[in-house]
């Protein structure tokens, strides 16, 4: 029996006034920090006599320190970060500026290189740079600007008065794996806040909660991901250059899949190495349920040059992570009565340039200009905080993701429809046969079994977990060593399964168990169990877990619910 | 006068615990590579010292005072402070166990030095003295230099050095009494009576033979075999990550990077694929068998000894080989 985590009740709660919380210590939620920061000293300086405090906004972090469960390729378009910080150059830590660019189109043993690369994913004057360092590095300013950040905590519930957000509840630490508390049990604050900002990244677990509550998604798209899966190599010199960009398609994902593959060259570490970082990002939206992403990244790997890049190099760290494809459509509201949503948990990204960080920066920017008014009024209802949607309608965020609304929706129906829309809607500011396309979540798409051919067909290659030679390939298990992640052992099952009855008598048979595929940390296992019907049993792993929240998103059942585990646990993203 | 190198043996309710001979190992080999003089000490267990002087060392200290029992990071911290100010030596060497990562920091700090910690090795190159640590889980290692000045603190991975290889020394060496004075207040916490959490509850480190199951075992019940053969051989039994999740074994008995790290004369892989996860547990064992019907699985590449096959066909017969040459030698 599985005990799954939830808030504690009957406890008293420390209960902590805030003026403004805000979930999530990535891109998003610093930059909202920093801003209100900066906001607030201006306000300071030209009013000494009525001081605004610095004392009463939060950052929670669920990482034992700031960044480490920041993954991403990563490219940074500096828009962002130049207004926030005009002198960024100086000190941020950027690894390597674009040099030159690529796209290629993979066979199973050959490539085809794109005589022009398309517009979007251009990158001259964009950065290589780790997202993990890069958020470290605002960390820092944050801290200097003088606002908390809590690492170790986790926003695991919002509170409400009737329908207004009024405050988070951070994750209760010391309960033990059958959910009673242990000797070094702290229930988890209740932080009272005027203004709470969501910047949890993508699938956000409180964001879940709150569209769920308000049916904020009612008139959206409802929200789309891939699953971009990452490794960082050390690889000899001279294979690439540091600041080069790849981004290559097709194999070996057919037609029918949709997604591609990364390739950055970054400096090596005063060694005459460079440091690769590359990952496949599969749409999770594929129709074979034994589809298994980290496989699709070794089977990339073993792609003759990928194999060439990394021949003699070690591979030493690893990661994966979900990301938002749905683009405009997909946006929910962003403001409401005492809550806003930045970065990727309300979906900034833009998927044609595979860019979302300027756009998280950006966002949390303008919600910190909104909080600043908030405060200053003292008012943070739904009509104050909406200028926030207001503001994100007439900037450069909606500009740019305005051109791309409908590029995800239209590869629908596989890539050589994608292509003819995309094509189409270069040429009509984003149109292409109709001003808004639906989507259909991506979940939706998986076949059962049944449908599909027995040995797996033309997807045979991606299917099951990968075997691994040890050198240039790895299994799932080997892989998951090098993310690095940890955690308390003894609490509940943070994955909430809400009826594993559906896991052991129905999952089994109709789509044979997708989560051990679909996670790419070894969480899920089907063990031998002859007491139950089909002769398996869910059985979790939970501290292999390294937050990527795919299986929140992929479950065909959708009975799956990763609230976050104790504070501080997750995997180190060093250099990621 | 040349430099000393000091090795801070440690000891449990007045038993030296046997990582210590480790430690001894790596400072006789670091002395012989620098020229320098070994010397070794024992904290509060004056009775530990005459087994410390047996090995080839210049000198011992026994460090005592009545406030050393039981032990506080707080009482050792300030002890050595007091010894080491008085005759600083160039290089303190400990093992990196839970003891010493409970009180050398603060030791490090109050003197204003640092530590080097979990090293695997060390070298000796143009004069300067170099110690290896790991990094991205073992990865990569990253040679570490002290820039600052004497005394410089580097603690020794469990493993790192092999505790038998530590040479006994032609005669004693002297043992020095040094008596140190901690005053009142200087120990903040009040130490209660020392428990062990499970009834049977084992210290895998200090095993010299371990018997390993994984998931080849199959069943529960199965585990019997391994136990008896654990028994015959005069050893523990241990197991990997899924045994211990299932409950067919308590979590102390766990080998691996959420369990324990153990380095013993001899490991009995049975039924264990080798999972990275494991093997940073146990890869620093002397010698080790593996028994696995899968000829691919990861473990027969550290394995001294590769058995495929099958372990219910091996273990049994095994089993009364063992009792056999123990009664016959």
């Amino acid at each position: 029996m599985i005990t799954f985590r939830k808030p504690i009740e009957g406890v008293e709660r420390p209960q902590m006034p805030a003026d403004v919380v805000i979930v999530g210590g990535g891109p998003a939620g610093m930059a909202c920090a920093l801003r209100l920061a900066q906001l607030i000293d201006e306000h300071n300086n030209a009013h000494p006599d009525a001081q605004l405090s610095k004392e009463n906004i939060y950052v929670l972090e669920k990482a034992r320190e700031v960044g480490q469960h920041c993954l991403s390729g990563a490219l940074l378009d500096p828009r962002a970060i130049a207004e926030l910080l005009p002198d960024f150059k100086k000190d941020a830590p950027l690894d390597a500026e674009v040099t030159k660019e690529a796209v290629y189109f993979f066979t199973e043993k050959s490539k085809f290189k794109f005589p022009i690369t398309p517009p979007f994913l251009r990158d001259h004057g964009n950065y290589v740079i780790s997202l993990n360092k890069f958020v470290k590095w605002m960390g820092s300013k944050v801290e200097q600007a003088g606002v908390t950040i809590f690492t170790g905590f986790a926003g695991s519930e919002l509170l409400y008065d009737g329908d207004r957000v009024n405050g988070v509840r951070t994750d209760d630490k010391g309960v033990d794996k059958e959910g009673h508390q242990k000797s070094n049990f702290e229930p988890g604050y209740d932080l009272q806040a005027k203004v709470v900002i969501l910047a949890e990244g993508p699938r956000g677990s409180l964001t879940k909660q709150l569209v769920q509550k308000f049916d904020l998604a009612k008139n959206a798209n409802p929200q789309t991901y891939g699953v971009g899966v990452k490794e960082l190599w050390e690889v000899p010199a001279g294979r690439i250059a540091a600041g080069e960009v790849i981004y290559t398609m097709g194999w070996p994902l057919t037609t029918r899949e949709y997604g591609g593959a990364w390739i950055y060259g970054s400096p090596g570490h005063g060694t005459t190495d460079n440091i690769v970082s590359l990952g496949f990002v599969t749409g999770l939206d594929y129709a074979d349920p034994r589809l298994d992403p980290q496989r699709v990244l070794q089977q990339f790997k073993k792609h003759p040059f990928v194999a060439k890049l990394l021949e003699g190099g070690k591979m030493i760290r690893y990661g994966a992570k979900s990301m938002p494809y749905g683009g405009w459509w997909a946006i929910p509201p962003v403001a409401g009565d005492g809550w806003m949503l930045i970065g990727d948990t309300a979906g900034f990204l833009n998927s044609a340039r595979l860019k979302g960080i300027h756009l998280a920066i950006k966002s949390g920017m303008l919600a910190a200009e909104t909080a600043f008014h908030a405060l200053m009024k003292n008012d943070s209802s739904a009509a104050t905080l909406g200028d926030f949607q207001k503001t994100v309608d007439s900037s450069w965020i909606k500009e740019e993701l305005w051109k791309y609304r409908n590029l995800h929706q239209g590869f629908e129906h596989g890539m050589l429809a994608g292509m003819f829309h995309t094509g189409l809607q270069m040429i009509t500011g984003g149109r292409g046969l109709r001003n808004r396309y639906t989507g259909v979540a991506g979940y939706e798409r998986m076949k059962k079994l049944s449908q599909l051919p027995a040995d797996g067909g033309a997807e045979a290659h991606l299917l099951g977990p990968a075997k691994g030679d040890g050198k240039l390939t790895f299994d799932k298990l080997t892989d998951l060593y090098h993310s690095g992640t940890k955690h308390e052992e003894d609490q509940p099952a943070h994955l909430v399964i809400h009826d594993t009855n559906v896991c052991n008598e129905r999952c089994v048979k109709e789509y044979g168990s997708p989560c051990q595929n679909f996670c790419p940390a070894n969480v899920y296992e089907m063990v031998d169990d002859s007491s139950q019907p089909n002769g398996k049993r869910i059985s979790l792993n939970p501290s292999n877990c390294v937050h990527c929240k795919t299986c929140d998103i992929q479950d065909p059942y959708q009975i799956i619910t990763w609230v976050p585990p104790e504070g501080g646990g997750g995997p180190n993203y060093d250099g990621m | 006068m040349p430099d000393t190198i000091l090795v801070v043996v440690e000891q449990r309710e007045g038993k030296l615990n046997r990582v210590s001979w480790e430690t001894i190992t790596a400072g006789q080999a670091i002395a012989a590579a620098t020229g320098w003089t070994l010397e070794a000490a024992v904290v509060g267990a004056a009775a530990a010292a005459p087994e410390v002087a047996a090995k080839k060392v210049a000198k011992v200290y026994a460090i005592e005072s009545a406030r050393l029992n039981p032990y506080t990071p707080d009482a050792f911290a300030a002890a050595l402070k007091q010894f080491l100010s008085s005759k600083p030596p160039k290089l303190i060497l400990m093992p990196h166990t839970y003891q010493v990562r409970d009180f050398v920091p603060k030791l490090a700090t109050a003197m204003g030095r640092t530590v080097i910690s979990d090293c695997i090795g060390f070298k000796h190159e143009s004069g300067k003295l170099l110690f290896t640590r790991q990094m991205f889980q073992g990865k990569l290692a990253a040679d570490v230099s002290f820039s600052s000045d004497a005394p410089w603190f580097a603690t020794f991975q469990n493993g790192a050095f092999r505790g038998d290889k530590a040479e006994e020394g032609a005669s004693a060496a002297a043992v020095e009494t040094v008596n140190v004075d901690i005053a009142d207040g200087v120990i903040r916490n009040n130490p209660q009576e020392i428990f062990k959490e499970a009834k049977q509850a084992v210290d895998l480190t200090q095993a010299e033979v371990i018997v390993a199951v994984g998931r080849g075992i199959k069943e529960q019940k199965n585990i019997e075999i391994a136990k008896q053969l654990a028994d015959a051989l005069g050893g523990d039994l241990a197991a990997s990550r899924p045994i211990c999740d299932s409950g067919w074994l308590p979590m102390d008995r766990q080998i691996g990077s959420s369990g324990q790290t153990v380095a013993p004369k001899l490991y009995l892989a049975l039924g264990i694929s080798g999972a990275i996860q494991h093997i940073v547990g146990m890869k620093g064992s002397r010698t080790i068998i593996a028994v696995n019907k899968d000829s691919e699985a990861p473990i027969f590449e550290l394995a001294d000894y590769a058995v495929v096959g099958n372990l219910f066909d091996i273990v049994p017969p095994l089993i009364e080989e063992v009792k056999k040459a123990k009664a016959g030698s």
